[in-house]
């Protein structure tokens, strides 16, 4: 495309550094002082002291929580979401914007509404035992079983979508051809189709495994407070505004994610296979 | 495509003119749903001014709201801790009594001037400044925080009568199946633990801090919530919980207006509150940010008007802080109407102000405290 | 088969290694129905318990009482609700048709870009959807009051929006910039030989090419926008509350009425009727020719 266009990113090179640039610098500053809302810029030092954050149990428990999490979660999505994402292409539907919009919409109710919904029906006595007198999943409220669930499904949208979009973009010639050179339909699978639909499972992947990371809202609320992710630790010291730490925490997290996503990116050298 | 951008802003410019009312403005920084709609317009129709309010969930995002001064808020609404949080950080201004006539007309229950006497106590001995904080503050409403249980269950209501908070805690002699839960607050969990152990409840040391550890931990809390806890006892999902006193009644009230009586309410779920009870207050504050301090004195002098009070308690389950709306709600004991006779006999069982026992509210600790019992919690969550 | 007496055994199909899949494959294709089936009701399960919640007589959301549709008209009655609910749509709708128009120019600009210098964008334009929200919301929040000493009452609709803007812009981009460089980049050139105006070009010939990129972006920016509370929460002001601020307002120490159960219960109906009507007129309207994506 022309190079004219160039001055249109200008605008968008101010706004990232305006609002994300420079907000980042000034949280790996406030990370490694003891800057805070009292202390004047006289007063501002060095100060690691707060890093001891880095060695207590529940930062590399919530750590751990996280990952794990967010790692069964994108697994589980994967698997789950390719076969949807799959059924819905082979049905071969025309208008792509209904099955965008149909996979997508639960999300735009308030997700505090819909895992107190999921919370509701994972208790022992609940809105649909008093409708069919029995418990649609028994009693797993409170049970890593129900923070996966509600993970799962709350962010399946965003596995689903990518690798729609990147199945559609096959060309069907290529799949008749694998057929016609004597491929089963499985080998034609493995074959063509899914490394074709690769790119899509890594986006998928990255859109699911972030804010499940970061997040905190979901296993709360189904873990009834008993599992915490690294996003509660940070809540809490921004809340409390102890800055110097949360800081810390989401540089941490920021690095762990960029790192990633540089890793899972491999795949696609500039990370725009974002949908 | 230029017109399409052109329009939007036009649009958008359109929309913030329209949203500038002419009429003055008081700003208020509340909780959901804490203020009655209909005191509200009686306010504003009293004196001319259009009241704008905004909602929060925590006393520390009314913090960091006020601190950031993004808006100019009028009045807000902080509980006990924060006030001295507020007032230490010079972000409330005082309160000018000449603009509170209604002030002279009212009596504070008992249980308000201890808990504004130990604000004042633990703040002397933490900086050394001694504040008389009704210089800034004036009640919002208060209220003791309980456990609330489970009646289903045999015999815990009996326990819980006889051995107290030994009853909740003590999960190895006392109901070791009972599925208990605690406030996701750390330092609500520290202060109840230090309370049970007989201890001042705003104290705090590393060996103190062990203490608590070792009572929160043999508690083994099934649950560390908010609003579900008071809806999962109330659903027999959960048998015991340390929860305001408010949320209680909260339930209570939907539970009446759903029909059933009060007896049959309490007969499924009840709330016991402890001899040594915590109690929190919410207060009326000016904050620095004010525009309108004089609209800001004319609101905190309306809410001092004993019966704008008492219609203010008729949607809010916490208590009033005034001895004259006491009696105005309690009189309907003898009323016709179910729901107001429930409503003064709810007051009476977990309001009374002739309750024997002290109150004692959760201050403003240190903030390396908050960090150590926050990440306290932490641990003993994790497991 | 006789051969002077002597019989042989006839080899059946399966001896020479056919097996029948048709029973497998039918079973298999149930299982493929049942399954798929069970995702999508898992998806729309919390939906399904909400609209439940929403019919239900009685305000304690743990038992069934009867069924009653007062909660809805009720939506009408509930003044803080009705104000959060039509800022929340303000913001939204704003904020999504800006972020839309802007992503994709931005996104076109970036296309232009040297790859070295768009990488480097792209990775900054991840960050708004990789940070833990409440980093961004005070962050965002700091570099608004910014501004304050010029405009002191920029907070409240205006860097909500902005706010909103942010991370709903990076969004778009990566759901455009996949499609730009699907286009081919002979039409820009084309269209420039045959006389056309640079930026006019964009507009007839490089927007139409990428159309299904920039509605999936907008689709994802209305979906983050609609639902975000902590960088709403710290970057609204002047009693600009938008819906999740105030349902979890509310919802701490309160209870919510039920009438938040019916609100997204309709606005998950409408969409979903709204879809089938419009696929029913396109279907009308164009006979089998596809719909505009």
């Amino acid at each position: 495309m022309g190079k004219s266009f160039k001055i249109l990113a200008i605008p968008y090179q101010v706004w990232l550094s305006v609002l994300v640039f420079i907000p980042l610098v000034a949280m790996v500053v406030i990370s490694v002082t003891n800057l805070n809302s009292t202390v004047t810029l006289s007063e501002l030092q060095f100060t690691m002291e707060h890093w001891v954050l880095l060695t207590q149990r529940p930062t590399l428990i919530a750590f751990r929580n996280s990952l794990i999490y967010a790692g069964s979660t994108t697994l589980i999505s994967f698997v789950l979401g390719y076969f949807v994402a799959y059924q819905i292409f082979r049905l071969r539907i025309k208008n792509k914007f209904i099955v965008l919009t149909i996979v997508i919409l639960p999300m735009w109710s308030n997700l505090i509404l819909r895992t107190e919904a999921l919370l509701n029906i994972f208790s022992e006595n609940n809105i649909l035992k008093s409708i069919m007198g029995f418990s649609l999943f028994g009693n797993i409220a409170g049970t890593p079983t129900a923070v996966l669930i509600g993970l799962v499904f709350t962010y399946m949208p965003f596995m689903i979508l990518p690798i729609y979009t990147a199945l559609e973009k096959i060309d069907y010639a290529l799949e008749e051809a694998a057929l016609d050179l004597g491929l089963t339909p499985m080998q034609s699978f493995w074959k063509v189709v899914f490394p074709l639909s690769f790119r899509g499972v890594v986006t998928g992947s990255i859109l699911v495994f972030l804010p499940t990371m970061a997040g905190f809202a979901i296993p709360k609320i189904l873990s009834k407070g008993r599992i915490i992710f690294i996003g509660n630790i940070i809540d809490t010291k921004f809340i409390y505004t102890n800055y110097n730490s949360g800081a810390l925490l989401a540089v941490i997290l920021l690095i762990f994610i960029l790192g990633s996503i540089l890793l899972m990116t491999r795949f696609d050298k500039e990370g725009e296979t974002l949908l | 495509m230029k017109k399409i951008v052109l329009l939007t802003f036009i649009a958008i410019l359109g929309v913030t003119l329209i949203g500038c009312n002419s009429a003055p403005k008081l700003r208020i920084l509340n909780w959901g749903e804490y203020i009655n709609d209909e005191v509200v317009a009686q306010f504003e129709e009293a004196t001319g001014l259009n009241v704008v309010i905004d909602v929060a969930d925590s006393n520390e995002l009314f913090y960091s709201k006020i601190k950031s001064k993004t808006t100019a808020y009028d009045i807000v609404i902080p509980s006990d801790y924060m006030v001295e949080k507020m007032v230490e950080e010079e972000m409330l201004l005082e309160l000018d009594y000449d603009l509170l006539p209604n002030r002279a007309l009212v009596t504070y229950m008992e249980g308000v001037n201890q808990i504004y006497d130990s604000m004042t106590a633990t703040t002397l001995a933490r900086t050394g400044d001694t504040v008389d904080y009704t210089d800034y503050a004036v009640p919002y409403f208060w209220g003791t925080f309980g456990i609330i249980y489970n009646n289903r269950i045999e015999g815990l209501e009996e326990s819980l009568q006889e051995h107290g908070w030994a009853t909740y805690f003590d999960a190895d002699t006392y109901f070791p199946t009972a599925r208990r839960g605690m406030y996701d607050v750390a330092q609500f969990a520290y202060a109840a633990a230090l309370t049970y152990l007989e201890e001042n409840p705003n104290d705090y040391s590393a060996s103190l801090l062990t203490q608590a550890e070792d009572v929160i931990r043999d508690a083994n809390f099934t649950e560390w919530g908010d609003d579900t806890l008071k809806r999962n006892v109330e659903s027999d999902n959960l048998d015991m919980a340390f929860v305001y006193t408010g949320d209680y009644l909260d339930r209570l009230y939907i539970q009446l207006d759903e029909g059933k009586t009060l007896a049959e309410v309490q007969a499924d779920f009840n709330i016991f509150i402890p001899e040594t009870a915590l109690v929190f207050i919410d207060n009326m504050v000016i904050p620095y940010t004010s525009e309108n301090i004089e609209g800001a004195h004319q609101f905190i002098n309306f809410l001092l008007d004993p019966e704008i009070v008492a219609l203010n308690s008729e949607v809010v389950g916490y208590a009033t802080g005034l001895e004259e709306a006491y009696d105005i709600i309690v009189s309907n004991v003898t009323s016709e109407d179910p729901w107001r006779q429930a409503w003064a006999t709810a007051n009476l069982t977990y309001y009374n102000k002739d309750r024997a026992g002290t109150y004692t509210p959760m201050t403003a600790l240190d903030p390396d405290a908050i960090d150590a019992i926050n990440t306290m919690i932490e641990t003993v969550i994790s497991g | 088969m006789t051969i002077k007496g002597v019989s042989y055994p006839v080899a059946t199909l399966q001896e020479y290694g056919y097996r029948d899949y048709s029973k497998f494959k039918a079973v298999v294709k149930v299982l493929k129905t049942v399954l798929f089936f069970s995702i999508l009701f898992m998806l729309y399960l919390s939906i399904i318990v909400i609209a439940i919640q929403s019919i239900n007589a009685s305000r304690i959301s743990s038992s069934f009482s009867s069924i009653s549709l007062t909660w809805y008209p009720n939506i009408f009655q509930e003044e803080d609700l009705m104000r959060a609910i039509r800022n929340t749509f303000l913001v939204s709708s704003i904020a999504t048709i800006l972020a839309t128009i802007m992503g994709t120019f931005f996104a076109v600009g970036m296309y232009s870009l040297t790859k070295k210098k768009r990488q480097g964008l792209m990775l900054l334009n991840n960050v708004p959807i990789l940070n833990a929200d409440i980093v961004t919301g005070f962050s965002l929040m700091l570099m608004f009051r910014l501004l304050m000493p010029l405009f002191p009452n920029i907070f409240g609709l205006f860097t909500l929006v902005m706010a909103h803007l942010f991370f709903t812009i990076p969004y778009v981009i990566l759901s455009v910039m996949p499609k730009l460089k699907e286009t081919d980049p002979n039409l820009m050139d084309a269209a420039l030989d045959l006389g056309v105006r640079p930026y006019k070009a964009l507009i007839k010939v490089v927007i139409p090419a990428i159309k299904a990129g920039i509605f999936s972006g907008m689709l994802l920016a209305l979906t983050m926008s609609i639902d975000d509370f902590v960088i709403s929460y710290f970057n609204t002001g002047g009693g600009f509350d938008n819906l999740s601020i105030w349902i979890y307002a509310v919802i701490g120490r309160r209870n919510l009425t039920p009438s938040v159960y019916a609100f997204s219960t309709l606005l998950t109906l409408f969409t979903l009727i709204g879809l089938m009507v419009y696929q029913f007129l396109q279907r009308q309207k164009k006979g089998r020719k596809s719909g505009i994506l």
